[in-house]
């Protein structure tokens, strides 16, 4: 009936474990990347996250991607 | 092309050139050596600046290394090797150990002194430079593998910090 919203569904507490083990599994796996691999992923979140910093706020100068390989 | 393993050799070279005393790699490119890699823009070092007269400290000495090696000092960086670094010299005695205790790791065949992730932890729990993010990567420090936590504990405690 209109009006009347259902209960909304919410996940269960095994749910929220299993999720909760996902990230901590991930999480191991990046902190067992060798160091290069690190410091890759380190480059590559820069180019990820310099276009949302820059939305937020002025960047410093040395706030680039670094003109390096790992 | 530039890379991160020649960054890391210059820093060698500025320690063998008596630029400075001894140095450990800090603040997030730390955490990569410890636990999984976060963003961050620049390479933090701490340092021990050789014994001047008087009490006024100055990062010159550094910055003329630097630029008679091309390497160009911008905002309190020094870009080598395409990645800014920033040169802080040890602020207190937490900063001292963190140095004189520092591992030293290999990364592509380059020895680097590195902060322990303890030392690492307790910094970033200092009261003055506090912050969430800072927090954060303190408590990602507590769970990872590599922090002995007692160990972590007795230094909070002795320095007087809280987790």
């Amino acid at each position: 009936m209109a009006g009347c919203p259902r209960a909304r569904a919410r996940p269960s507490a095994a749910l929220l474990e299993s999720l909760r083990r996902g990230k901590d599994q991930l999480r191991r796996e990046r902190e067992r990347m060798t160091l290069r691999e690190k410091v890759g992923m380190v480059l590559d979140l820069q180019r990820v996250c310099l276009p949302l910093l820059a939305r937020q706020r002025r960047l410093a100068p040395w706030e680039r991607p670094w003109s390096t390989e790992p | 092309m530039a890379s991160f393993a020649n960054a890391l050799r210059v820093l060698n070279e500025m320690k063998e050139s008596r630029v400075v005393e001894d140095y450990a790699v800090a603040g997030a490119m730390a955490l990569v050596f410890w636990t999984e890699p976060v963003p961050t823009f620049d390479l933090d070092v701490l340092v021990f600046l050789p014994r001047e007269e008087g009490p006024v400290l100055s990062l010159a000495p550094i910055y003329e290394w630097a630029a008679r090696r091309g390497f160009p000092s911008k905002a309190e960086h020094v870009m080598i090797e395409g990645v800014p670094v920033q040169f802080l010299p040890a602020h207190d005695e937490l900063a001292d150990e963190a140095i004189e205790r520092a591992a030293t790791m290999e990364y592509e065949g380059v020895a680097v002194r590195v902060v322990r992730p303890e030392y690492l932890a307790a910094l970033y729990l200092e009261p003055g430079a506090r912050s969430r993010k800072r927090r954060e990567r303190a408590a990602a420090l507590r769970e990872s593998a590599a922090t002995d936590v007692e160990a972590l504990d007795r230094l909070l405690r002795r320095f007087g910090l809280e987790a």
